[in-house]
Order: structure tokens, then C-alpha cells, then sequence
């Protein structure tokens, strides 16, 4: 399985990536956000290790005019 | 209302008694708001009663019959809504403190629109969690919906207020969302029916979204004929939800009774036959044994779907709410606040990677499609957790309870595919649900299947006297 992140790195990661996205995490709400973000990191882990061919498009798919396939 | 009990019949019963003039419709709304002001109290399934609405919209449809107009297939039919559709008039909540502030929407969703049409009678607008982030309808803002079988367990969510509602016998139908479960959680945990249509079969217009790619609307009842009459009559293209498909309603209830003959039907192995309590297993197994199904497969890499879908959730959900997290955080449901804060922190590379391995995926369940119809899995791991309740043990394993609710039911609304939930309940137990999952657009194969089980005694639902 891919390497899940560390507690220290994902605390890092939290702190520069929300400067990035403009995004105040309060003190009090910080822990549970490096907590989750370790939930989903586990969870894109899992995603990330499984390959796949490189033709395999992302799902959703743009359509110029709505409605028609 | 002569020889019909209110909370034992289900919905088409009460709307046969209503076009056949045995009760009148305003009789039925009024019995229906009786039990909700006696019996919502315990159960918080609620968030808003529009009495004097629905006595008017009920007197409408009998005023309609007097003067030998047709009132419509749903003619009386009390119901509610998840506070996340728009109710012309009301302000939606979808769960939440922050939309409280906002105007009243000023017109129905579709799905509203299309059962009123049909001569429902709307009675009010149900609990849910925050912005649907959620599978148990623990709402810090509106308190938490007690299961109607147990009030010190969780009623299942996101759609809790929809599937207490139903369970309760405070109304025969609701309507919830589903983007990961959460109208089959609830259904399966207070022991009622859960449809979850087609991605794209029904319209989403007028619904607050929580993740876009997964978001779905559909019925919950007390019978297998109420869900199919509901979706009926909301099924079908509409130019205003983007990614409702542009074929033509194809109505599911005159195929009912013609049994499951012809259909081939499989039990799930693999990650559906893991980690789950006894009891949600043995439900699959009376509902395979009733329909003579020895058959198994397995979808590949399920677990991965689900963590995929969870990545692809966190992440769009979180983009939708950007605004407010940014300038006011501290307004969420600290039970979803630290999600949605995560969420917005998701590398693009996850997510892009996730919609991939989603098209993969699907191509893989499509081959499944090719060798059989219908296919059987557990719709929870466990009957309905206590409210407030932290952790369960899975596989041996302590694991957090309310994501794992969702273990069996991620990886079928990953690919949009059609399900319905249907209640078993073993002797002196919690009811439990099983999904009987078709092909894209297939919902009619889901609802023979579930016709057949309830008409055999297998499947029914479980409506507090």
C-alpha cells in the first residue's frame, strides 16, 4: 500500500496548503482537520497505488451543448 | 375513514380510499398531522409542519374528486420532504444554520412539483445531517432524529428525518438524497423501503447538492408499490438538472407483479461479505434463500470505489462550501466542520485520479452486467448504532461508526447504479435493509425483486403502532 502521509507532515501540509488556498483554520477546528485529511489520505492511498491504463479518462465528461450526449 | 388504518396501510391504500371517496383527503392530512404533533416530539424527524398548507393542498384534491376531475395518481397522499429540496415558500435548511438566513426559495424542486402534481399533499420538511455529510442525522442545530424503533439509536442518514418519518407512521412517503447511502442507510435501519434511482434518472433541480458526481433523489415508503408510484411519477428528463438523462420515464409500477422470472440474480462476495455483524449477512442470506439464488460474485476492487468516492466527496463537497468556510467556519455542525475544512486541503491529484479509476471501475461492473441482472449485498454492516456512539468493531477491527455506515452503499452510488433498499427484520432485532442493486436504468429488475420478497412475507416494513 502507498505510504500514508505522517502526523507531522500532514500538519505541515495543513498549515501551508490552507495559506495557499486562503483558508483560516481556527486552533480549535485545526485537529480534526488533520485528522480527516489523514481519513481521506488513507483512503486516496488506496486510489493512488491501483493502476490504471493511461488511456482511462477521468468519469465526468464535458458536453459543449448541454444535454446532448 | 372507513376500514383503513392510517399507519398500517401504505400510501396507495390511503390513495385508492381517497379516489374512491371511502375517506376524504383532508380526513387523511388531518390524521397525519395528529401523529406528527403526538409523535414527532420522540422522534425529531421534523424540522418544520406546514398545517395549514396541507389542509388546503388535501381539501384541493377533494374538491377536484366532488367535481368528478381526476386528482391524480397520488391523490391525498400525505408526504414529506428532507429539508435539502425547495418547498416554494420555506427557506431551505439542507440541514444547516448557515442557510437558515436565506430567502425563501420561490418554487418547488422538481421532484416537490412532480408528486404535488400527482396529488400529494405535502405536510412538512424533515431533519438530515448538515449539508448531507452525514449518515446518521446527528444534527448539533436541530438535535438528533431518534430511530422509531429505538430511541436511543441513530435513525440512519443522512436522510434520518425521511426514514424516522416513514418508520414512525407519522407519513407514508418521503423524499431524500443519496450521494452515498443516505437514503438506503435510514431506510434500512428504521426498517422501511429506500429507492435510490439511477444516476441521472430523476432530476435534481430545486435539491442542494453535496457532491455532484454521487448526488441522487428518490423515495422512501412503506411498500415497494409506494416507492415505484413515487418515482414514476418523478422519473424522466429535464433540461434544468445538468446531468438528468434524456431519455423518456419508463413507468416501473404496471411491471410489479410480473415476478423475477427471466432475471439473473448473484450475491455480492468479496467486500460486501466482509466486516458486517452477523445479523446483515444472514439478511442477504434469507433474501437469496427465498429467491433461490446459490450464485456469487465478486466486484473488483470494491474497496478502493469506496475510498475513492470518499476522496471525490471530501473534495466536492468542500469546493461547494468554500465561501463559507472560509469567512464563517465556526457556523457548521461541528460534526461535519472539520470535514468540509479537510475537504478544501484534497490534492487535485486524488481526485483526478479517483474520477479515473472511477470510469475503470464502471467498465468493470458493466461486464458484470452482461451475465446477470441483479445483484444482492447488505445495505449496512450493523443495525442502527446508539446516537452518539464513537466506535464499532468491524472484522475484529475498532473502526469510527458513522463513515462505516456507508461501507456497502459507496461503492454502488460511485457508478450511479439503480438500488433498493429493503427492510428484514429477524425476530426481536433491529431491522436491517438489503440492497438489490440492477443495471443503469434497470429499476424496474430491483423492484420485481423487492415486490416479490415483500409479497412473500421476506421484506416489510416495520411501522411503530
Amino acid at each position: 500500500m502507498t505510504d500514508v502521509p505522517a502526523r507531522s507532515e500532514l500538519d505541515a501540509y495543513v498549515d501551508e496548503a490552507a495559506k495557499l488556498c486562503g483558508l483560516p483554520v481556527a486552533p480549535a477546528h485545526r485537529p480534526g482537520v488533520v485528522q480527516y485529511l489523514r481519513v481521506v489520505s488513507q483512503a486516496a492511498a488506496l486510489v493512488m497505488e491501483f493502476a490504471l491504463p493511461e488511456e482511462t479518462e477521468p468519469a465526468p465528461v464535458f458536453h459543449p451543448t448541454p444535454g446532448e450526449p | 375513514m372507513s376500514g383503513i388504518d392510517y399507519a398500517t396501510s401504505d400510501g396507495l391504500a390511503l390513495v385508492a380510499a381517497v379516489r374512491a371517496r371511502r375517506a376524504a383527503a383532508r380526513e387523511v392530512c388531518d390524521i397525519a398531522l395528529a401523529r406528527i404533533a403526538a409523535r414527532d416530539p420522540d422522534v425529531n424527524a421534523f424540522t418544520c409542519v406546514l398545517t395549514e398548507q396541507a389542509r388546503a393542498a388535501a381539501a384541493a384534491v377533494d374538491a377536484t374528486i366532488a367535481a368528478g376531475g381526476d386528482p391524480g395518481p397520488l391523490a391525498g397522499l400525505p408526504f414529506a420532504v428532507k429539508n435539502l429540496f425547495d418547498v416554494a415558500g420555506l427557506t431551505t435548511l439542507a440541514g444547516s444554520k448557515i442557510n437558515a438566513s436565506r430567502p425563501p426559495a420561490t418554487r418547488d424542486a422538481a421532484v416537490v412539483a412532480a408528486i404535488r402534481r400527482a396529488g400529494g399533499v405535502l405536510v412538512g420538511a424533515l431533519n438530515m445531517d448538515e449539508y448531507a455529510y452525514g449518515f446518521t442525522t446527528e444534527n448539533t442545530h436541530y438535535g438528533s432524529t431518534r430511530n422509531p424503533h429505538d430511541a436511543a439509536r441513530v435513525a440512519g442518514g443522512s436522510s434520518g428525518g425521511s426514514g424516522a418519518a416513514v418508520g414512525a407512521g407519522l407519513v407514508p412517503l418521503t423524499l431524500g438524497s443519496d450521494t452515498n447511502g443516505s437514503v438506503r442507510v435510514p431506510a434500512a435501519l428504521c426498517g422501511v423501503f429506500g429507492l435510490k434511482p439511477t444516476y441521472g434518472r430523476v432530476s435534481r433541480a430545486g435539491s442542494a447538492l453535496f457532491a455532484p458526481s454521487f448526488d441522487h433523489v428518490g423515495p422512501l415508503g412503506r411498500s415497494v408499490r409506494d416507492v415505484t408510484a413515487a418515482f414514476d411519477v418523478m422519473q424522466g428528463p429535464d433540461p434544468e438538472d445538468p446531468v438528468c438523462a434524456d431519455r423518456p420515464a419508463e413507468p416501473c409500477l404496471p411491471l410489479l407483479d410480473t415476478g423475477v422470472g427471466g432475471l439473473r440474480i448473484a450475491v455480492l462476495d468479496g467486500h460486501f461479505a466482509r466486516g458486517g455483524e452477523p445479523g446483515a449477512f444472514a439478511a442477504v442470506a434469507q433474501v437469496a434463500a427465498t429467491l433461490g439464488v446459490t450464485r456469487r460474485v465478486t466486484i473488483p476492487e470494491a474497496h478502493r470505489a469506496r475510498a475513492a468516492a470518499m476522496v471525490i466527496t471530501a473534495s466536492e463537497g468542500a469546493a461547494l462550501h468554500l465561501a463559507d468556510l472560509k469567512t464563517r467556519a465556526h457556523d457548521f455542525d461541528p460534526l461535519t466542520r472539520d470535514r468540509f475544512l479537510a475537504g478544501v486541503l484534497v490534492p487535485t491529484t486524488w481526485y483526478v485520479q479517483a474520477q479515473r479509476f472511477r470510469a475503470w471501475y464502471r467498465a468493470q461492473v458493466t461486464r458484470i452486467f452482461r451475465e446477470v441482472d441483479v445483484l444482492l449485498a447488505p445495505t449496512t454492516p450493523c443495525a442502527a448504532p446508539l446516537i452518539g456512539q464513537e466506535r464499532m468493531t468491524m472484522d475484529g477491527v475498532e473502526v469510527l461508526t458513522r463513515p462505516n455506515l456507508g461501507v456497502y452503499t459507496q461503492p454502488i452510488s460511485f457508478i450511479g447504479l439503480p438500488v433498493l433498499s429493503v427492510p428484514v427484520t429477524m425476530p426481536g432485532t433491529m431491522p436491517l435493509g438489503v440492497q438489490i442493486i440492477a443495471a443503469p436504468f434497470r429499476e424496474a429488475h430491483a423492484l420485481r425483486v423487492g415486490a416479490l420478497l415483500e409479497a412473500k412475507g421476506v421484506a416489510a416494513a416495520v411501522v411503530t403502532a
